[in-house]
């Protein structure tokens, strides 16, 4: 039996799956931020994240639009990992700064078959492998990263068998704590030296990252936000209205030879543990054992993936660099506004799905 | 009374847009086009040769693209008979959808379909409008990012600036 009819046995066996995964079929969806800048003083800036810049097999931008009243607004990228944001710029005195961008873009669900070699993966250049391999600011690859993640990966060979090892690990031992802010900075070597494991997306994603990274594997975090109700039966993995300005949710990706890039998230597992009703379900619970096998190696696609950066540099900002950019950002007379706070900033995102 | 109140907040956001500017050009080479009309006749940049070109990329559900949209018609019409054509390039959606707002947009424009859009891809028009002024010789001159009165004297000295 190969791994995805596996897969699909075991997901048909219980009841939260009420189809199997499905590789065809678009969906489009139509997402819209509006971001206002209450209490202007000096000069006011916007960053808002958009869809990921590059088409790939599971997510395909449609375009983008923006409205307002800004008197700049441009495209702008960060330079080393080209994150896409559209950035406007309002100018001392200009009363209630505002900006909406509208988003649409097709998505499909996503799974990798890691029992068949896949002949149109792409092979990782030398470069992106150095790249995906490498530390950045808040995920450090060697002192106990790299010692916790060669403990967890011992007497593993491939890179696939070293990804699920330490996917079990994460899975095993970290937990969603509910009272982290937002989804969480990914302080992995603070999470490793307290033995404080606990956290959200940001967190638990980005600790397969780093432990990857540091065993040599090239993995990835993936910064979006969810659309759609799951259809899977998993209200703790989709968003059941359409304004879904505190949905933004990150995952993860490790490459592995004759595979390609696979999605993987271990923090999603943890999510249905602590929120799947009636909620703090056992890990053998088998709505967990079925989001536990379904999550390494594949994506439902009720989410729009924005980036892959670290270390985000926002242009024309004084201000200290971002560990991620999944939310809008925004500062008014050089002070940064709380992006984790919709309410306060103030921004609104909603989501909606196009029909024919 | 929702969607009457969500579309006057629409246009009122809209209304209060300044204008963007035309900015010159420094993002390298002119893309490719090749794109079919509604009838299905394919047209490539490259015939324009020797004619100023507005190519904007736009889509029905843009509201500033909608919106800029008779200021370009307008622009079209001061510059009638001389050599400035206007290729409008829809992003994304099937020809009804498009067809269906064109019918309803007096403009003669050379307008195109990118339903995949890799073209408008290819020109990094990733928000919308997205417009580029070509000169005669193929080069882009300028670009322009949202919404624009491409009727202003200033604009249309710009573009009377890249004919010659």
């Amino acid at each position: 039996m190969d791994r995805r009819a596996f897969v699909t046995s075991a997901a048909a066996a219980v009841l939260p799956w009420r189809i199997a995964f499905s590789q065809s079929g678009w969906r489009t969806f139509e997402v819209t931020t509006r971001a206002e800048v209450d209490f202007a003083e000096g000069v006011s800036r916007v960053w808002l994240p958009l869809p990921l810049i590059d088409d790939n097999e599971w997510q395909r931008s449609l375009g983008s639009a923006w409205t307002g009243n800004a008197a700049r607004a441009d495209i702008a990228r960060d330079g080393k990992y080209g994150v896409a944001m559209l950035y406007a710029e309002w100018p001392a005195g200009q009363p209630a700064p505002r900006i909406e961008l509208t988003s649409r873009f097709s998505t499909r669900d996503r799974a990798v078959d890691l029992g068949r070699a896949d002949p149109q993966a792409k092979a990782l250049s030398a470069a992106d492998f150095s790249f995906y391999t490498a530390p950045t600011e808040w995920i450090p690859t060697d002192g106990i990263v790299r010692d916790t993640a060669r403990g967890i990966v011992k007497g593993a060979r491939s890179d696939v068998e070293k990804a699920r090892a330490i996917y079990e690990w994460v899975v095993e031992n970290t937990f969603r704590d509910p009272k982290v802010r937002g989804c969480g900075w990914g302080d992995i070597k603070a999470m490793l030296e307290t033995g404080n494991l606990g956290g959200k997306c940001g967190d638990l994603n980005g600790l397969f990252v780093g432990l990857a990274r540091s065993v040599g594997v090239p993995a990835r975090d993936v910064y979006g936000i969810r659309v759609a109700a799951s259809a899977h039966g998993y209200r703790s993995l989709g968003v059941g209205t359409p304004m879904i300005s505190r949905a933004q949710h990150c995952r993860a990706e490790f490459y592995a030879q004759g595979a390609g890039w696979v999605p993987v998230d271990p923090a999603d597992v943890r999510k249905v543990v602590l929120e799947e009703p009636p909620g703090q379900l056992a890990v053998g619970d088998p709505k967990v054992v079925a989001a536990r096998k379904r999550l390494f190696g594949s994506w439902e696609m009720n989410w729009l993936a924005y980036n892959m950066g670290h270390d985000i540099a926002l242009p024309q900002s004084k201000g200290p660099k971002l560990p991620y950019l999944m939310y809008p950002n925004g500062e008014t007379g050089n002070e940064r506004l709380d992006q984790l706070d919709p309410d306060a900033f103030k921004y609104s995102i909603t989501a909606r799905e196009l029909t024919a | 009374m929702l969607r009457a109140l969500s579309g006057a907040l629409l246009l009122a956001w809209a209304i209060t847009a300044p204008a963007q500017a035309l900015r010159p050009w420094s993002g390298g080479a002119t893309p490719p086009i090749e794109l079919q009309d509604f009838d299905g006749a394919a047209h490539r940049l490259a015939d324009f040769h020797g004619k100023t070109v507005l190519v904007n990329f736009w889509a029905t559900w843009c509201v500033p693209c909608r919106e800029e949209m008779p200021s370009i018609e307008r622009l079209r019409r001061s510059l009638d008979g001389k050599p400035f054509a206007v290729l409008a390039v829809n992003v994304g959606e099937n020809a009804r959808a498009a067809r269906s707002f064109v019918d309803a947009m007096p403009a003669r424009f050379t307008w195109l379909l990118d339903r995949d859009t890799q073209t408008a891809k290819s020109w990094r028009a990733r928000v919308l409008p997205a417009s580029y002024v070509v000169g005669p010789d193929g080069r882009i001159r300028y670009s322009a990012l949202g919404a624009l009165d491409w009727s202003s004297d200033e604009v249309r000295k710009v573009i009377e600036g890249v004919m010659k």
